[in-house]
């Protein structure tokens, strides 16, 4: 966006100190004359985007600009020439490369701490499994518990039903309001929720916290939280940042948790699937295990997860790549955070001024992604409405951007149904968002209601 | 559309000027790396160009509009996949046919599932061939011993003589398990190859599948990761449970999707979805390439089952002609192989030295010359009693104890498997061996 580079620069001109930080950590690549990405170096990166869909749903899906798509296929390429050659003499070192990239990226101390795998999900399985473990080898009590939060993400919460309550663990939901007016009201959530796992003696073995939530999507004071859970004796920490490289800040040391699980293919520009997954060296990850076993079985959760049989590996070998990619940006990685939470927070708020209505959560509680109202007339009244207006934006409008419903409470009666999760990531420009507040606009003026598209 | 799914699948003659030429087969494989000998399909199989551009397509429509392309293009390809390998495997029901990344994950599901649904408190068991692919076999010790199972293996002989053998061999290991009386001398699952890997033949599953329900065997599990694409398949007549078949291998699909058959009846479905251990927001391109395959296949006279025919014909002479050039002999009868065939080699020689000094990329199996083998079951080099020109290695009468496992597929030509013949000479007459410890472990075959 072109007015947010002159900002920037006007900024460090004027000497502005209301940007607490510059980048913490050393550019992983230094050119003697750095000349940053211009616009039209971008749009060309991102020229495969459907040109007619004014694209704020990063969160969902992610993106890949062309370049490292081409690496992608040159790897690709490589192992189709030959395949065994590849295996033996290409493979390791390559995933060996990406995950000392990204000890790096979350300054971790040490590769070993550093696996790679498919996305979040299976992140979580991995942890869960070793809880499971724990319940039927008789490490844990019965009922002994685990915590997560209400808004943790759907896969999620149906694998922590498949394996701690089938193996007689109890679970623990946070519940969390949403709108949210500051970090205090989850911290203090939290807090209750703990001592509800508490209660009866019950031991609480892992917490699964997400560091950014999907819908609604709220930034977790996870520091926080971490700190508590090791107060409340709360035995291991597992944060699910699904949005976490490339969206918020990720710093292992600082965070403090157990493990840590981020995709690198939503804001870390590779192409599905890679993730992140962090174990913090202890005695306890010896257990852990890739559900699917490969020959590599006990050799270490990163070389098991380097190889689960035959696969496209691709997606994570391009991690240098992506690097390259970045630091043609202004500030690399940190600077690109900035920018994309800058202006996400000033589109919310055009947006929500433009329809009168209000953001979900103060702006320093979202990163790269924001909860607007929508009107309440458009008549949001259940999960198929929100499916349905998504549709229909997409399909009449040309607008991609995902909608959450919140359901009123007990005693409520006029309040905003329905919330739109609008993201910004490099690609975006400021017409997409006015593309998305006239859409809205047109709806209100044409007397749309979503009772309308269920019939 | 072409008259619907089951007429692609049978679809077979077509006019003789329309069947793929040599040319564009060559134009097809032109990515594959022009100096190597390629003779191991059987590890990471191939993917023709057009299938490539078929895959390349569907990721770039996925980048273009993602949350569009997943919720409208993707469940419809996945369905026609799933349909056309319902077809081609000759299931009953479209929902006992899943895609997952590949057999090792479906070996790591079913166990998963085995050992979820194991009662606690009585043990259980699970019997495997002895052959049977390294990771399965760490798989059962992930899923099966944690979880307080026992592991059986069976032994089977190498080099095999006869289906017979292989079957009495199978049903008396079957009641050794029993015999040993763990839970009441009741097996849980058991776990058999259609094509082995190291070493590898053709094992008559049906008639070890029927001798596992005669035994009450609770439940069978079909690892046929080379099954697809080398030998007519039909889940109904073999009648396993559970059946995975890769599609990277010999199905021209890229990595990586294979066929997860888990058949309808008193199974309950798989509890553990694949999905909980992938996510659902992925690359499921491969998966999609089903129709396209279909349509590369077509262009070969007789299709899928043309190309079958063939490379077992091709795979089965090639063997011949290097087991004689060499004086071995091969691993199996040619009826008991598909397009895979053991070649017994002169001597003891590394996998990394043929490929790198003489471009020839063949997988060996190491086979232990144990003190039970018996002089007809052990083949010795240069003893095959028929008068032919000495060769200069004849003077040691050595006991073969390593063998090539060898490919056939579409792209594959006489000088291939001549070059790997002229190296073996070659390194034979530098009087070139090695070490027993030297031989790499090849977990990959």
């Amino acid at each position: 966006m072109e007015n947010d580079h002159h900002q920037h620069h006007r900024h460090e001109l004027n000497g502005d100190s209301t940007k607490p930080h510059a980048p913490k950590k050393p550019r992983l690549s230094l050119s003697s004359s750095f000349s940053s990405i211009t616009e039209f170096e971008i749009r060309s990166e991102f020229s495969h985007h459907d040109p007619s869909i004014a694209r704020i749903n990063n969160g969902s899906f992610g993106c890949c600009p062309r370049s490292v798509t081409a690496a992608q296929m040159e790897w690709q390429t490589r192992f189709l020439a030959q395949p065994d050659a590849f295996y033996f003499n290409e493979l390791k070192k390559g995933i060996l490369h990406s995950r000392t990239i990204i000890k790096d990226l979350i300054n971790a101390d040490h590769v070993d701490e550093v696996s790679i795998v498919d996305n979040a999900t299976t992140a979580a399985a991995i942890i869960l499994q070793q809880i499971a473990w724990g319940f039927a080898g008789g490490k844990f009590r019965p009922g002994d518990a685990v915590l997560m939060l209400h808004y943790a993400y759907g896969s999620v919460k149906k694998s922590i039903e498949a394996y701690v309550t089938r193996a007689g663990g109890h679970v623990i939901e946070v519940p969390l309001p949403f709108p949210v007016n500051s970090e205090e009201e989850i911290i203090s959530e939290f807090k209750k929720a703990l001592e509800r796992g508490k209660a009866n003696g019950r031991k609480i073995r892992l917490a699964v916290i997400d560091h950014v939530t999907s819908m609604p999507c709220v930034v977790i004071p996870v520091k926080e939280l971490v700190k508590i859970c090791r107060e409340e004796g709360v035995e291991q920490v597992f944060i699910d940042a699904a949005h976490g490289i490339g969206c918020t800040k990720v710093d292992m040391k600082e965070i403090g948790a157990d493990y840590y699980a981020s995709n690198l293919h939503k804001w870390f520009f590779c192409p599905p699937s890679i993730a992140l997954l962090y174990c913090r060296k202890s005695p306890e990850i010896l257990d852990l295990h890739h559900p699917v076993v490969s020959h590599e079985y006990g050799n270490g959760l990163a070389i098991e997860s380097a190889w689960i049989g035959t696969r496209d590996y691709s997606p994570q070998l391009v991690v240098p790549s992506v690097v390259e990619f970045v630091n043609r940006f202004e500030g690399g990685i940190e600077g690109i955070k900035e920018r994309n939470h800058e202006q996400v927070v000033k589109m919310g708020e055009m947006l929500a001024n433009a329809w009168g209505t209000k953001l979900g959560c103060p702006p320093e509680m979202c990163a790269s992604m924001i909860m607007i109202g929508l009107p309440t007339c458009l008549g949001i009244s259940c999960e198929e409405d929100t499916m349905n207006l998504r549709t229909h934006l997409r399909e009449q409008f040309g607008v991609e951007v995902p909608i959450y419903f919140r359901a009123p409470k007990n005693g409520e009666t006029v309040s905003i149904t329905g919330y739109a999760r609008i993201s910004h990531q490099v690609y975006n420009k400021e017409e997409d968002y006015i593309k998305f507040r006239n859409a809205v606009k047109q709806l209100v003026s044409d007397g749309f209601t979503c009772t309308l598209l269920s019939q | 559309m072409d008259g619907g799914d089951e007429d692609q699948t049978k679809k077979k003659s077509r006019p003789i000027n329309s069947i793929i030429s040599w040319t564009e087969i060559r134009e097809e494989f032109s990515h594959h790396h022009p100096s190597v000998a390629r003779l191991n399909n059987g590890s990471f199989g191939c993917c023709p160009a057009s299938v490539l551009a078929a895959h390349r397509s569907f990721h770039l429509r996925f980048l273009r509009h993602p949350d569009a392309f997943n919720l409208h293009s993707l469940p419809f390809a996945l369905l026609r996949s799933r349909t056309l390998l319902k077809h081609l495997i000759h299931a009953d029901h479209l929902d006992e046919i899943a895609l997952v990344d590949n057999a090792t994950t479906a070996a790591a599901l079913v166990l998963h599932h085995i050992s979820q649904n194991a009662n606690a408190a009585a043990s259980f068991v699970v019997v495997v061939l002895h052959c049977a692919f390294q990771a399965v076999k760490k798989s059962l010790h992930a899923y099966v011993t944690r979880a307080g199972g026992s592991v059986f293996e069976i032994q089977l002989p190498f080099p095999v003589r006869s289906r017979r053998e292989i079957i009495a061999e199978f049903r008396k290991g079957l009641k050794r398990a029993k015999s040993l009386n763990l839970n009441g001398g009741k097996i849980r699952l058991a776990i058999i190859d259609h094509i082995t890997s190291m070493p590898s033949f053709l094992i008559p599953v049906r008639e070890l599948v029927e001798i596992c329900r005669k035994e009450g065997v609770e439940q069978v599990f079909v690892d046929a990761a080379h099954a697809l694409g080398t030998v007519p398949v039909d889940v109904k007549e073999i009648g396993a449970d559970f059946y995975v078949s890769n599609l990277h291998k010999w199905f021209f699909c890229p990595p990586s999707v294979a066929v997860l058959y888990s058949r309808r009846s008193k199974n309950a479905p798989l509890p553990i979805e694949s999905s909980m251990w992938t996510g659902t927001k992925r690359d499921y391109s491969a998966q999609l390439l089903v129709p396209a395959v279909m349509e590369f296949v077509n262009r070969f006279e007789g299709g899928i089952e043309g190309i079958m025919k063939r490379n077992h014909e091709n795979v089965v002479e090639m063997g011949k002609m290097l087991a004689e050039s060499w004086g071995t002999n091969l691993g199996s009868p040619p009826d008991m192989c598909a397009s895979m065939i053991m070649v017994g080699l002169p001597s003891r020689l590394l996998r990394t030295h043929l490929r790198e000094c003489f471009g020839v990329e063949v997988p060996i199996y190491h086979h232990p010359a144990t003190a039970t083998a018996t002089a007809t079951a052990t083949a010795r080099d240069g003893n095959d009693g028929e008068s032919r020109p000495p060769r200069p290695w004849d003077k040691e009468d050595g006991v073969i104890t390593g063998y090539a496992r060898i490919s056939h597929q579409v792209y594959n030509t006489v000088d291939d498997y001549h070059k790997f013949r002229d190296a073996i000479y070659k390194l034979l007459q530098e009087g070139k061996v090695c070490k027993q410890n030297a031989f790499e472990f090849d977990p990959m075959s």
